[in-house]
């Protein structure tokens, strides 16, 4: 009978004790789970902050809307944009939609050509692998104040000098873009495989043996689809151009909208959507079969 | 230069040397640029080359008019800089391209979850879905201020509205790729758990999005701001409607400058800020 109990009393505390264990094990997780990284203070205090910012900005920015019969308008603005003006939309003659929307693809080409030639030489001599680290930056500050003078003021200083018209615009687009495309050639020359040129400088190749035959064909692939993205890019820039008479779609736009005269903007806003979707298409399938 | 080249090895042997391809698209891209250059010569102005240095000593250089009597100094001309005028311009170009981004990244968060191909699976909705999108996207922002403009007037509204307009197209399409390029085993997980869809999204999908989502509206914010930027100049508030007024007259023609060089400091610091907390969140 003591045997027995003696037993049992031994299994009952091999229970305890593994219970205990367990106990301890969950207590352990429980503890480290307290300790885990409290970060909802500063994701709180973050999510705090843009929230006082954004209703900061709604307070504070005065918007007040022209007192005018909503309805009405937008009455007006459906009937025009349902009726577009369908003379000015398939007027053949230089002041008509077709020429101007071939007008706005010709800047956006030419001045896309012009920049991704031009790019080339700052391309180089911004890529670190090139010219090395300081030079660099120097060439990367350039493109920065490149990029940001605004293409409308750039196009309204070329105005004074070239005169209004679409060789502003073109030369406008020629110009802002180097800033975008210099720093993508520039990043497609430093992703450069070594290899090939080692090889030439192994057989004995001069400089200009080493740039036709090493880096030109391992660059050209990324410059033409780094100029062909800038080009939908620009197609939409050269609309824009228009406003400050350097040619182009945008005048038409800008004159119809200062009248009030929604059906003339309609036809230009479908020349727009047009133009804008077909260009994106060609690009893309050009694209594809670059890379 | 299109024949092909015979070399005579040593050993005797005879190699031609491949037809380059790379003629064929480079003569159609200089018959085209040829055509486009042609096209935009028709329409050009007189060519004025020495206007370019008195412009940018315009631009750049405090206002010296003796014959109008007006004397200004390089005091002057950053004490503009720096003048209230500006400020509030800074200020409401910030705030316009921030509530633009907020209110078209939240609008974009539905119409995202409907253009993506692995959430929604009928074909007829997320189809027409992409189209809308496509087409709110071929707009230009400046168009949109210009039409913004003409329909509600001038002022901030507009230019808010056109922000949030190009944000919610541009959003909307770089969202639904990313939710494409999730990683479903969680969501179907979930859903093999007894998850409805709402609450599978909201604890598998949501967590794999949030630090990409927040990273592009960051991209976005710094966008907005250099477009809103020149926004102003079809009335739409902001730093453009300061430029623009300023523009026409020679004589305040070095406000124009100071304004492009709080321009350049605003992008540059919109760079430094977006690039830092794009580092935060990875």
């Amino acid at each position: 009978m003591m045997k027995f109990w003696n037993k049992k009393k031994h299994e009952i505390k091999k229970i305890q004790t593994q219970l205990n264990d367990q106990e301890q094990a969950s207590q352990k997780v429980a503890d480290k789970y307290n300790q885990r990284p409290k970060k909802w203070m500063y994701n709180g205090g973050i999510a705090l902050l843009v929230v006082a910012a954004v209703v900061y900005a709604f307070i504070s920015s005065e918007i007040s809307i022209r007192d005018v019969d909503f309805a009405t308008q937008f009455y007006y603005l459906w009937r025009g944009f349902t009726h577009p003006n369908t003379d000015f939309l398939f007027d053949m003659s230089k002041g008509g939609v077709p020429y101007l929307t071939l007008e706005t693809i010709a800047i956006a080409f030419s001045g896309t050509f012009l920049a991704a030639i031009l790019a080339i030489p700052f391309g180089f001599l911004t890529a670190k692998n090139v010219v090395g680290k300081h030079w660099s930056k120097l060439g990367e500050v350039l493109l920065i104040i490149i990029r940001t003078f605004p293409e409308i003021v750039l196009a309204l200083v070329l105005i004074r000098v070239i005169g209004m018209g679409a060789t502003t615009g073109a030369l406008t687009i020629g110009i802002h873009s180097i800033g975008m495309l210099a720093k993508l050639y520039a990043e497609a020359i430093e992703n450069m495989d070594q290899g090939p040129i080692e090889a030439l400088d192994a057989v004995g190749a001069n400089v200009w043996q080493k740039i036709r035959y090493g880096i030109l064909p391992q660059v050209i692939p990324d410059f033409l689809s780094v100029a062909l993205y800038r080009f939908d890019i620009n197609v939409r820039s050269a609309t824009i151009l228009g406003m400050v008479s350097a040619g182009g779609l945008g005048a038409p736009l800008i004159f119809a909208s200062q009248a009030w005269n929604w059906s003339q903007m309609s036809s230009v806003l479908i020349a727009i959507v047009i133009m804008v979707i077909t260009v994106d298409f060609i690009s893309s399938k050009l694209r594809q079969k670059l890379v | 230069m299109l024949a092909a080249k015979t070399i005579t090895l040593p050993s005797g042997k005879t190699v031609k040397q491949p037809f380059n391809k790379i003629i064929i698209p480079a003569a159609i891209a200089i018959a085209v640029f040829i055509v486009c250059s042609w096209v935009v010569l028709q329409n050009k102005g007189t060519l004025k080359l020495y206007e370019i240095g008195t412009i940018f000593k315009q631009l750049f250089s405090p206002t010296d008019y003796p014959a109008m009597n007006i004397h200004h100094t390089w005091g002057d001309y950053f004490g503009y800089l720096f003048s209230l005028e500006i400020r509030e311009a800074l200020g409401e170009t910030l705030r316009m391209s921030f509530i633009g981004s907020i209110i078209g990244s939240v609008l974009c968060l539905p119409f995202a979850i409907l253009c993506s191909q692995n959430i929604v699976k009928t074909k007829w909705i997320y189809v027409p879905m992409r189209f809308i999108i496509n087409l709110v996207r071929t707009m230009p922002t400046m168009v949109m201020a210009v039409i913004a403009v003409s329909l509600i007037g001038m002022g901030a509204l507009a230019g808010i509205i056109a922000t949030s307009i190009f944000t919610f197209g541009i959003m909307t399409k770089m969202l639904y790729e990313c939710i494409e390029a999730l990683d479903m085993g969680p969501y179907e997980a979930l859903q093999s758990c007894g998850a409805n869809k709402t609450q599978a999204f909201f604890y598998s999908v949501f967590p794999q999005l949030l630090p990409t989502y927040l990273g592009y509206f960051i991209y976005n914010f710094e966008i907005n701001v250099r477009t809103s930027i020149v926004l102003g100049y079809v009335g739409a508030g902001g730093l453009g409607v300061i430029l623009q007024a300023n523009m026409d007259s020679i004589y305040t023609r070095s406000r124009v400058g100071a304004i492009l060089i709080m321009m350049f400091l605003l992008v540059l610091l919109m760079q430094a800020f977006t690039r830092y907390v794009r580092g935060k969140l990875q």
